[in-house]
């Protein structure tokens, strides 16, 4: 019978704390970079000649279609050699986190634009209104509506996701948890204390993300 | 505006789909103050020729004017610009077939939009008039409800209230009692009845022959992608001469 002792993590308390604030820190700034990003993009891909689209298409795949964890490892090791610039750990994982955000926010802004009826734009445009502010009164306001569920299952996952910055020993929440275990042979209780911290973060998200939606839902 | 009252003037105007020819040189003069049906076969091009009025289909070929607003159409000649588009629109209401409200925003959200975004109108004054707008259409209570709590024939006032916000020269009707149960026609019919009555310019496109011979100035009768007879209301739809045109309108008469 294996005795449980998460007594033993005490002394490392600090990094753990360290490694979740570092967690929170790279998913905080990528999501909004990678929503920056996903909001310029799916708005050109719904309203764009081939030229612009085709490219733009192409980014969101391969970024889709390739394991992050290839990506980080890419951007760390290999552009550094094509283009010839040396990239911090920190900033590889900024680009890769930000760019593979980006690709699926991408998606989601093009779904959820796509998805407002074209009457919307019609009403717009008849009394008077011009394209760009048809958008953001009419049209983006009742996209981000269709959006917000799959805008919070993306930002939980790429919470999640910065667990792989590890591999280019970037101090987040499960490399600090490798080093641990490795100073206290406490495996079971370090991931599993991972695992609670990862979980406490993330269902209030849950739960914000129903109010939200049930508060902007009201009116349809 | 012209010296003998035509505020509207669309002259053969084209426009396809494709392959699909819809306008095959359309025309329609319309002066101040009056009242024009458009009725045809569906795919006779009437919804289609009502849209290129402002232009949220663009003709090919032909020229359109509205007020001060002038375009021609044709190969070599420019698009105009976004600009220019919104500017015409301005001008000309258009109240549509599924209503096409807001559904993010309030009923007066809804009235308020245009003349606030577009026209640049303080809130307050924008808010009055809409107010004033939704006692016209009978909705004075609506005014914080949701387009999602109204039923159709409301949502249809809603719509007429909105483009009258803008102040239009013109009012354009596509089909606006088609998507209603048939209870709630009247009340809508009766709105645009009294627009009319106030000498509101008006093109409509519509299915109602009864209410299209009572509050035409003119009828036109479109068929295949031009306007292929205009008059009255008595001579259009009471006493048609032409066969196309009886046996067009004998269709009505059975289904009534």
């Amino acid at each position: 019978m294996y005795a449980w002792d998460f007594a033993a993590l005490k002394p490392y308390w600090p990094l753990i704390w360290q490694g979740l604030m570092i967690t929170v820190f790279y998913t905080v700034i990528t999501v909004v970079t990678g929503l920056v990003i996903g909001l310029a993009v799916g708005i050109l891909r719904t309203n764009s000649p081939r030229w612009v689209s085709v490219p733009l298409r192409l980014y969101i795949e391969v970024f889709r279609c390739t394991p992050l964890l290839v990506q980080l490892v890419w951007v760390y090791y290999a552009l550094p050699v094509l283009i010839g610039v040396d990239m911090s750990p920190a900033m590889a994982c900024f680009v890769a986190l930000s760019l593979y955000a980006g690709s699926f926010y991408a998606e989601i802004f093009r779904g959820g634009i796509e998805a407002v009826d074209k009457g919307q734009w019609e009403a717009g445009r008849a009394i008077g209104m011009r394209r760009g502010r048809i958008f953001r009164r009419i049209v983006l306001p009742q996209a981000i509506q269709v959006m917000i569920p799959s805008f919070i299952n993306q930002t939980i996952m790429q919470l999640k996701n910065t667990s792989l910055v590890s591999v280019v020993a970037v101090g987040d929440l499960l490399y600090q948890g490798t080093v641990i275990t490795a100073a206290s042979y406490r495996p079971l209780e370090v991931y599993t204390t991972i695992a609670v911290l990862y979980f406490v973060v993330l269902f209030p998200l849950t739960l914000v993300a129903d109010q939200v939606e049930l508060r902007m839902g009201a009116h349809r | 505006m012209s010296a003998d009252g035509v505020t509207l003037e669309a002259s053969n105007i084209h426009k396809a789909f494709g392959n699909n020819h819809v306008l095959k040189g359309a025309s329609l003069s319309v002066a101040r103050g009056e009242v024009v049906t458009l009725i045809g076969a569906s795919g006779s091009g009437k919804s289609t020729f009502l849209r290129c009025l402002n232009l949220l289909e663009m003709p090919q070929q032909g020229e359109l004017a509205i007020g001060t607003h002038r375009f021609a159409f044709g190969k070599g000649l420019r698009a105009p610009v976004d600009a220019e588009l919104a500017q015409l629109r301005e001008n000309v209401g258009m109240v549509f077939q599924h209503f096409n409200l807001f559904p993010h925003m309030s009923v007066l959200g809804n009235l308020t939009e245009g003349p606030v975004q577009v026209k640049g109108m303080a809130q307050a004054e924008a808010r009055a008039l809409a107010r004033d707008l939704l006692a016209k259409v009978g909705l004075a209570d609506k005014a914080d409800a949701y387009p999602s709590r109204l039923s159709g024939g409301q949502k249809q006032r809603v719509a007429i209230a909105r483009s009258l916000a803008m102040k239009p020269d013109v009012m354009l009707f596509d089909e606006p009692t088609s998507a209603l149960d048939p209870e709630l026609v009247g009340e809508v019919l009766a709105v645009i009845r009294s627009l009319a009555a106030e000498g509101m310019t008006m093109v409509l496109v519509t299915h109602e022959m009864a209410f299209a011979a009572d509050v035409s100035t003119r009828v036109g009768f479109m068929n295949d992608g031009v306007m292929a007879e205009v008059g009255s209301a008595e001579e259009i739809i009471r006493r048609p001469r032409s066969e196309r045109l009886k046996a067009f309108l004998s269709r009505f008469h059975e289904a009534k």
